[in-house]
Parts: structure tokens; sequence; C-alpha cells
């Protein structure tokens, strides 16, 4: 039975390709391996949500492919230099800003109802009521007020003039006539279970973007098909089918039997399955691995007396061959980060400063670091303590894993012992990162936006503590006053070329200081059979799905 | 025995009120929350927010508080809303019961109708070449990852000879009868080829060991017709440990087949109760866990029950 | 009709045959004439010594297993690396050697206590019905549906320390191996507590029990002398059975950080890291099932081996 399987497995494997994916007519089914929990835009985060919502709305603006701010809802981004956008002095002394949008005017719901301000006041209403559950709840806590001029366009003022002023990625409109009946101010907290996005989720009422949902199975599938009422270009297929594959093993077959057309790279397999799996398909498929700003690096618990010494942090940097990791784990796929700053991102600094491969010169750190006696294959200091830590990551997850097990040895070449422990994601991420529990280095990813600025993951003033309810992520418990500042100057800047300035000073000092240890950046993989066109990977949050009207069959 | 009954029927409920209790503080008990992971994937999130929407859904009063909270309004029939889905939870479950009701059968009653005979033979003829075949298949059933196995069916019959479906749980947009049997068959028969295995090694040694007893011997002696002597004397004594597995593997079908659901995107109560646990979504893992329980408090009675039919001198008073 | 139970006669045949064969022998003797039983044990002799000889076989071989070579990732075998390398271009071989050490050690001890604390809870609880009995059982009901999940996700929180271990063992490597086991075995006792007390309650029905009872034998020299080794056939597949079962029940451990941690290897978690590259190095998935599967199969054959060998009625085939 073994030797049989195994007979078939391989003879599988030499024929493979032979059942290639048969294109139904104006069809088109997409593999994804998560489902979202609900689709109302507002309750709970999860990139599958916003994966689906993209399909069936749009949000006022957001990024593009190139990483530029554009608009989507609205007709043309406002900027202070266009007069649609104004610096004022709130009534508590502090500097505001408010801002003027249009919706498209031929924005209609999927009923033939127009999108209209109303939609905007009561998304505004839903969001900012704290017992609603909203989880990005800062983007309604930094509005002041919302005035709606006419149906389609109205003023935003906000409590900070931020350089990111006009921007408001995540504000995805409610529809007022359907959602108002669902939604009480008095019992906010049931709204989660009365929203028509739940209980109703065919209502064509509830979107406006070229698709509408069709058919939703729970942790199965979600059908759409094209919503007549889009203002945009008209979408291609009579029907797109997101399929939930959880395993990525069977996504594959899945893949190979026809039975899907497409995975996504969002949420698709992995980089080294898709690598693989491109030696053996190559012809039949496109592929396009598109580095993102998912930024794989390594938290260092700044209290560890160890890691306190900046010598020991660059030494261990310098020790490890991150470009060697890349080539030969991921064929150079996925950039090696320097700072926490994309090198796709305008803000990058060509000359920030790096730390190629260098084992005699982490030897000549670690030796002026006190750590010069070896003792056992490992470094020791006078006092007789080892240059030892503990190297956490999330369980089961086996790209991180294989890098674990490279830098582990590739440290211990420079005589530094590394002890793995892993944790499951909930433990990790709920216990051991946010209460600072680890007691070196903890391995995991930020996902980030184009030109975020990371205040809650450096600035001294968001260190998690027990009195502070664990507030905030700086889980390396790094403290530097000019960081600090420059924080919160870079967010004020409205000056493109002032905030080059500042970022390239902001890069000047992470890379010196190393608070966190930068690996790579991730690349998701899109694998795209040749006659599908016009899928526009983005690597960041903002994804295919929201130019999705230009998906089109060859 | 209605007296008996009845008592088993008080010791399942206590039974099912302890688990209840069990349940909810192991699941309240495990460090971290699902809310947290959020925050690793928005960066517009911050931990203020997280701690806001685990007040939000009542994550943070006392495990108890929430447990008797959540035990009076089962005990009324509102058994509440999924956390995760934002539906009530038996239009979460029921449906997925229904799901893996069809699986459970189709498998347990496939592995039954193949492993008795199979055993019956191989204890009938021990170590001829037969015996040896069923045997190896047995041994490749159980050794055999279910993930790998999973993967070779759907290589063969999806990739290769194209016939049935990879995956899913039916052709989108159709609903007839056999569409959704074809998404049945290899989920079946995975899990067919994985249970097999243990009722024909129980029967197959239950019965050599049988066929040995001075009785056979006397029966046989005494002129019975050797398919009476195997398939009533010898089958019978010899079904007290395979009734007792049929009964674990039945329950075990239920809510232990979570990676063949997986590897199938067959929506299942394995993959529910797994997935409902780990995002704290107390409501569904609870009522999920507990019918299994049930059904578990069930087959095993229905076990102890044919143990007096098979053996006649076994009596619970 | 009086039965005498197969351990008297035992000892009645001890008793007027010359000294040289006293039980043990007459057991190698049977045991010797079952041929699947002497290769399936020579298998496992030969997989525990590579296993027991990891550290010279690597120091001889001049392959560390633990060394990682990125530019020897997935070599096709050679004379250097026999059955070429990982994904992290360690030797495959020597992985698997040194993987036999913690799967064999792992499978072989918690399978064996496994069936010990199944047959004691399964012999008293049948022995003794009424009270004990629906106890026990009912605990067994509930067990069996214990969420496996979080039950392991909040033993993975505790810390050794805190629970009394000595700070030398909870610091020790070999910490988390211990906890393998133990936990497995808390987990996995109910399968043979069931069918152990299946078979004792019509045991304790029959002729030679029940003349011993009259002849005021002490409860424990029933239960272990009379009964146990008529019981013994379902335990032996039980335990036999399961410890594929739990070898890779390991890996799933280590997915929720209980088990080992990389770059420790074991069958399971090369098998487990394998599932993403099955499609292009299958080898690397085939290579530790097999090995799973020729100690299942050798288990297996030994277990029918000693069924035959402590049953003395096959002396007259």
């Amino acid at each position: 039975m073994r030797y049989l399987a195994t007979g078939v497995l391989a003879a599988s494997l030499a024929l493979s390709g032979a059942a290639l994916a048969q294109q139904k007519a104006g069809e088109l089914t997409v593999a994804m391996t998560q489902f979202p929990s609900t689709l109302n835009p507002h309750i709970d985060s999860m990139l599958a949500k916003t994966i689906v919502l993209h399909m069936t709305q749009r949000p006022l603006t957001t990024f593009n492919e190139k990483w530029q701010a554009i608009c989507l809802l609205c007709t043309e981004l406002p900027t202070i230099e266009n007069g649609k956008a104004k610096p004022v002095d709130l009534p508590d002394g502090k500097k505001g800003v408010s801002v003027t949008y249009t919706i498209h005017p031929n924005a209609k719901w999927g009923d033939g109802t127009p999108v209209t301000t109303k939609d905007v006041l009561f998304t505004y209403e839903v969001g900012k009521n704290p017992d609603t559950g909203v989880a990005n709840m800062e983007q309604f806590r930094e509005i002041v007020s919302i005035v709606a001029h006419d149906d389609k366009s109205f003023t935003v003022t906000k409590d900070k003039l931020k350089f990111s002023y006009n921007l408001m990625n995540d504000f995805r409109l409610i529809p007022e006539h359907i959602e108002k009946a669902n939604f009480d101010p008095k019992s906010a907290a049931d709204y989660k279970k009365k929203t028509a996005f739940d209980t109703n989720t065919t209502n064509p009422g509830l979107f406006f973007g070229p698709y509408k949902i069709a058919e939703i199975v729970t942790s199965s599938h979600v059908s759409f098909v094209p919503n007549p009422t889009w203002f945009g270009d008209k979408p291609k297929f009579n029907r797109v089918t997101f399929k939930v594959i959880e395993n990525t093993a069977a996504m594959e077959a899945n893949l190979l039997s026809g039975s899907v057309d497409y995975i996504m790279g969002e949420l698709g397999i992995t980089i080294d399955q898709a690598l693989a799996f491109q030696k053996r398909q190559a012809d039949k498929y496109n592929y396009d691995f598109k580095p993102g700003l998912v930024y794989e690096h390594i938290d260092l618990n700044l209290d560890n007396p160890l890691l306190k010494d900046k010598r020991v942090r660059q030494g261990l940097l310098l020790a490890i061959n991150r470009d060697q990791i890349v080539q030969q784990l991921f064929e150079g796929k996925q950039p090696v980060a320097h700072t926490n700053v994309n090198p796709l991102d305008w803000i990058y600094d060509k000359d920030v400063k790096t730390y190629r491969h260098d084992a005699k010169k982490a030897a000549e750190l670690f030796d002026a670091a006190g750590f010069n006696v070896m003792k056992e294959g490992y470094r020791h200091n006078a006092a007789g303590d080892r240059l030892r830590f503990e190297l956490m990551t999330t369980a089961g997850n086996r790209s991180r894993e294989l890098v674990q097990q490279v830098l582990q040895s590739q440290w211990k070449a420079v005589g530094v012992e590394i002890v793995i422990k892993n944790e499951p994601a909930r433990v990790f991420f709920g216990e051991t990162t946010k209460e600072r529990k680890y007691t070196g280095m903890a391995l995991f990813a930020w996902i980030s936006s184009p030109e975020n600025v990371p205040l809650t993951i450096l600035s001294s003033k968001h260190i998690p503590t027990k009195e502070n309810n664990w507030a905030g992520q700086n889980y390396t418990g790094y403290k530097n006053p000019e960081m600090d500042k420059l924080l919160e100057d870079i967010e004020v800047e409205l000056d493109r070329e002032k905030r080059r300035t500042l970022w390239t000073k902001f890069q000047a000092i992470y890379s010196e200081d190393l608070p966190v240890l930068p690996l790579f950046f991730r690349a998701e993989p899109f694998i795209v059979p040749k006659w599908l066109k016009g899928i526009v990977p983005t690597g960041h949050q903002y994804g295919t799905t929201m130019w999705s009207q230009n998906w089109a069959a060859n | 025995m209605t007296r008996f009954l009845s008592l088993r029927f008080l010791q399942a409920l206590l039974v099912v009120l302890v688990m209840s209790f069990v349940v909810y503080s192991l699941i309240g008990l495990m460090p971290g929350d699902p809310i947290d992971i959020m925050l690793s994937g928005d960066p517009n999130m911050t931990a203020a927010d997280a701690a806001r929407l685990r007040a939000h859904y009542g994550l943070d009063r006392p495990l108890h508080e929430r447990y008797l909270e959540w035990l009076g309004n089962a005990a009324r029939g509102d058994f509440g809303f999924s956390r995760q889905h934002h539906q009530p939870v038996l239009a979460i479950v029921l449906p997925r019961l229904l799901n893996t009701l069809y699986l459970m059968i189709g498998a347990f009653v496939i592995s039954v109708a193949i492993a008795i005979p199979a055993g019956v033979y191989a204890a009938r003829h021990p170590r001829s070449w037969v015996d040896q075949a069923i045997n190896l298949f047995c041994f490749a059933g159980i050794s055999v990852p279910t993930f790998f196995l999973a993967l070779l069916l759907i290589i063969l019959f999806a990739v290769k000879l194209g016939i049935l479906p990879a995956g899913g749980m039916k052709t989108i947009g159709q609903s007839s009868f056999t569409d959704q049997l074809r998404y049945l068959i290899l989920p079946v028969m995975t899990l067919t080829i994985i249970n097999i295995a243990q009722i024909t090694r129980y029967l197959r040694s239950g019965m050599i060991e049988v066929l040995r007893e001075d009785y056979i011997r006397t029966a046989r002696a005494k002129g019975a017709h050797e398919s009476r002597v195997v398939w009533r004397h010898a089958l019978r004594n010899a079904m007290i440990p395979t009734v007792t597995i049929m009964a674990l593997e039945c329950g075990t079908l239920l809510s232990g087949a979570v990676i063949t659901e997986t590897m199938f995107a067959y929506l299942g109560m394995g993959k529910l109760i797994l997935d409902s646990v780990l995002a704290n979504d107390f409501n569904v893992a609870l009522i999920g866990l507990l019918f299994a329980c049930s059904v578990t408090l069930f087959l095993n009675l229905v076990a102890d029950l044919l143990y007096a039919v098979l053996d006649p001198r076994i009596s619970y008073r | 009709m009086v039965s005498l139970s197969p351990s008297e006669t035992l000892i009645r045949d001890e008793a007027g045959l010359p000294p040289a064969t006293r039980p043990a022998v007459l057991i190698w003797r049977r045991f010797r004439r079952h041929k699947g039983a002497l290769i399936g044990g020579a298998v496992l002799v030969a997989l525990a010594l590579l296993a027991v000889l990891a550290p010279a076989i690597e120091s001889w071989r001049g392959q560390d297993h633990e060394a990682v070579n990125l530019f020897n990732r997935f070599q096709p075998a050679s004379a250097e690396h026999p059955l070429g390398t990982d994904d992290l271009g360690r030797d495959l071989l020597m992985r698997l050697i040194y993987g036999g050490r913690i799967s064999l050690f792992v499978g072989l001890v918690t399978a064996c206590l496994t069936a010990s604390i199944g047959t004691v809870i399964g012999l008293v609880s049948g022995w003794y019905g009424g009270r004990v009995d629906a106890f026990l059982m009912r605990l067994c009901d509930g067990w069996i549906t214990l969420p496996l999940l979080p039950l392991l996700i909040v033993l993975a929180a505790v810390d050794p320390t805190k629970v009394g271990l000595p700070a030398a063992i909870a610091k020790s490597p070999d910490l988390s191996l211990y906890r393998i086991v133990l936990i497995i075995s808390l987990v996995a006792w109910t399968t043979s507590a069931r069918l152990v007390r299946g078979v004792t309650l019509s045991l304790k029905t029959r002729d030679f029990v029940q003349a011993a009872v009259a002849q005021g034998a002490s409860t424990a020299r029933i239960l272990f002398v009379h009964i146990l080794p008529n019981a013994l056939s379902p335990i032996l597949v039980a335990a036999t059975l399961a410890s594929g079962n739990i070898i890779l029940l390991e890996s799933t451990l280590s997915f929720f950080g209980l088990g080992i941690q990389p770059p420790v290897a074991s069958w399971g978690n090369i098998l487990t890291n394998a599932q993403e590259i099955i499609w292009s190095q299958p080898m690397q998935a085939i290579y530790p099932g097999v090995l799973i599967f020729a100690t299942v199969i050798s288990l297996n054959f030994v277990g029918d081996g000693l069924q035959d060998a402590f049953d003395p009625r096959t002396e007259g085939r």
C-alpha cells in the first residue's frame, strides 16, 4: 500500500499538469486560505474581510500599486494646495484640519439608492460609538466633526494636522437606508448581531462596487456577480467565486485539478511552495512575487542586560548572513530589510547604514563588549555569563522555523548560543510579546502601509506595562528621546522634502541603535493563469481586489 | 432495565454539566487571545483598541461569572451568538452537524461492512496470504498520515483522473443530492481507510482467541455447521472488544476528523470546534463539544447494552 | 464443565515438566514459532540500536544532523548523503536516525504507559461494577470528548518550576520529552480502559473466575492472575495499534509549542514539515512515513506473537 502510494505520487508528479485548468466561460474561481468572520466593514479586523469587501465597495481614498494616495469614491483628492483642505485652529487651541470630499456623482448602492452624505454621517455615528465594537477606532476618534453640505459633498474636521490629513483609507461606508433600522445608539452593542452584512448578506443595497455578493456560505465560499449600478469600468466576469481552502498543499492540488483558476497572493500559498510550483509549472502560469510591507524582524528585549549593549546588537546583526538566507531560501524574492522602511517606499534612504555579513567585525564587537572568553564553543564575559538568548516565534510556521534554525546555526558560528522556544500564535502575540514576557528575541512581522509612522512601535510612551494595561506596541522597550521627538515631528511635517530629511534621520537612528534586528520584507506569490489579465499586486494591505473590475479573461 | 436507563440518563446529564464547566474553564484559561492577533495584522489598530474589544465581547469579566450566565441562558434554550461569526450559535452548528453526520455515517457503515468480513476471514485463516494482505492494508491505513492520504486521493481522483472534485461541499450554483454525494466520496474514503484497521484488527485477534476455546471445539466436534460455528458462536464472543472500538470510533468521527475536513475543505464539526476554541468563541465551542460529549455517552451506552446482548451473563443492575 | 483459567493451566503445566521448561522458556518457544513476530522484533531492535548509537554514527560519518548548510538544500541521494539532504541542507539519514530516538521513545513508552493506566482502570471498573463502574466510565466518556487543544495550550503555559519540579529537571532538555509522554498517556488511556472493562464484565461471570472467588482468592489476585491474562489480546492490539498514532501525535504537540523544539528531529516533525513541500520533495515525507509504517508493522507482529506465546492453547496445534 505504502509503496503503491509512493508510486502513484511519483507518477503523478512526473505527469502533473495533465489535467489542466479549464476555463469556464465568463467565470473565475479564486482560492484563498481564510474566510471573513463578518462582512461588516467596521466590526473586527481581518485581511480576508478587506479582500472580500473590496470586490463590493470602495473606501474614500487608498494607495495605488505605486503606493501613491488616490481617490476612489471621492472625485478629487483634497489638498491644501487645491484649497479643499484647510488647517484650522480648534477650540482647545490645537491645530486641526478641515478636509472637503465630494462623493462620485454616479455612485449608487446596488438597489439603486444613491450613495450620499447621509451614509457618511451614519457611518460616523456608528463608528464613533464605543459600544459598536469597531476594530479600528482611531480613524473615528481623530474626527472632530463631519458636516454635510449637500447630498454629495461633506467636510471632515480632524483633531490634528498630520501629513496624511487627506487619507480616509479605511472609511468604508455603511448604507444608511438599510442599516439605520439595525442600529440603535442606545444598544449599540447589539448592532453586530443585527447588521445586514451578516444577516442578509446578499442584499444588493449593501454594495456599490463592481461586484455584488450572490451567494455566501460561511467558511466555504462567496460568489460575486456584476453590480449593474457600479459607476466605474464594467466588470468582465459573469461570476467570480472566492473559495476557502485552508491547507496550502490541498490548494495546489485544487489549482492543478482545475477546481480553482487562480491563487490569490494576499492569502495564498507560501513563498517556498510557490517557488517549487513555478519550477514544475513554469509555462502554464504567470508568477508575480510582489515584495510588500510585511516586515519580518526580530524584536530584542532591551531590558535584557546583554542586549542593552549596542555593540552586542550590532554584532548580532553582522554575524548573520541575510543575503544568503534570502537567496537560498527564497531565491532572492524577498528583499533584505535594513530598517522598517521598505526600499519601494519613497522615503527610503539609499545610503542607510547596512550590516552585510561580517563575522570578523561581529567578533570584534563582541570582544569589545567583554564577551571574549570562549568556553564550550560559546562566548562568555569575565563574569562567566554566556552570550545566550532565547529566540521565540509562532510555532508551526514552517517558513519562520526554517529562518530561525539558519540564524541559530549562523550565530553559533560566532559563539552565540540560541535556544529556540516557540509558542502558538495566540500565546505568542497575546501574552509573550504584548506583555514583554520574552527574555531575548521574538521573531515576527509587522504589516504596515506606505509611509507609515511607527509611533506606537518605537515611541517610549508606548511601552506596554501592567500600569497602562499593556497598551502600546513598543515590545522592545526602546527609549530614545531623539526618536520620540522625530516620530512626532514626522507626523505633522507637511512638506515632502523636509519630511524626507526627517525620515533619513529616522533611518539613521534606527540602523545605528538597532532596537530590532531587521530581516527581510515578505513577498506575496501570485500564481495567475496565462489567460487571466488585470491582476496588479500592490504589496500593501489595499490589495488586488480593489481593482477587480479590470480582471478579464484573455 | 427502565431503572438502568434512567440512571444512565441522569449520569449523562451530570457528565454534560461537569464537562460544560471544564470546557469553559479550559478555554478561558488558555493564555493569550485572538483579539491580540488582529493587532499584528492591522497597522491602524492599537493595543487600546484590543482592550476595548475584549471588554466589548465581555472577555474581561471573571470566568465563573460568564460561565454561570452562559449556563442560565443555555438552560432556557438560549445558546447565544457566535463571537466569531456574529450569528446565532445554532445557525452555525446545525448545518455543520448535518454535514458531519453524512461523513460519519458514510465512513462508519462502509468501514464496518468491510472490516467485519475481513476480520473474520483473517482470523479463520491466520497467516494465510489473504490474512497478511489484510494486515498490511490495516497497518498502512493507520500509519499513513491523514494529510498524505488525502493528498494522494486528491491527486489520483481529481488531478489525474479528473473524475471527482478535489474538495468543497458542492458545485457552486448546483444543489442536487448526487452532486453533494460526489463531494463526499473522497473524504469518506479517507476516513474509511483510516478506521478500517482498528475494527479489523480487534475482530481478528478476538476471533483467533475465541476459535481456540473449548466450546468452539466442542461445537465443531458435535458436527455443527462451520459457518454457524463461526458466525453465531465465535463472532458473538469476539465482538465485545470490537463493539467497544466501534462505539469509540464513531464518536471520534464526529469531532475528530479535523485533518480530513481541512484537506477537503469540508465543513464539519471537527474543524468548527477547533476553530471556535482557538478563537475563544465560547458559545460555539461549548455547544459543539457538549454535542460531541452527548454522542459519546450515547454510543457507549449502546455498546454497554450490546455487551449484554452478546454475552447474556452480563447484566446491569 | 469447569474450565480453568489459562494461566492456571500454565502453572499446572509447569509443575509437571522438567525445570528446563519454565514458563518464560515456553513463551519464548511459542513466540519463536511466529516468524512475523521474530522479524518484527528484529526490526524493532535494529531501529532501537540505531537510535541508541546515533551519536556514535554521527561522529563516524562526520555528519552533524543539526548543521545547516544553505548551499546544500534538497540534494539528491549520494554516497555522502545516502538519502539526500533536507530543506536546510542537513543529512536526511542522520536526521531520521536521531528522529528515531524521540519517536521510538515516545511511541513505545507512551504505548506501554497508556495501556497500563487503561488496564488498571478497566479492570477495577469492570470488576467492581455499580457506582465505581458508573463513576469511572462516565469519567472516561467525558475524558474522550475533552478538547485536546485548549488542554495542551494550558499545559504548555504551566511553569514546571512552579508545580514543584526541581530546577535540575525543569531546566533539562529532556523535560519536553517527558512532558510529551505524560500528556499523551493522560489523554489516551480511555480506549484500553473501555476495552478491558468490557472484557472484564464478561470474564467475571465465567466459571473459573467464580471458582477463584469461591476459593477466597484476593481481588488483586483474581484481577491480575485470572482476568488480566485473558484480556491480553485486546490490550496488545490497542497498545500496538496506538504506537503509530502516538508517534504522529508528537508532531502535533510540537505544533502547539508543547513538543520538541527545532532543530531537534523526530519522525513526526520531519513528516509534518514535509507537508508544504510535498509536491516537489515527496521523499521528505515518504522516508519518515516508511519508518513509522515499519515500526507499526513490527510492533503489531510482535503483538501477535506475544498473544500466541501467552496463550497455552497454541501448544496443541
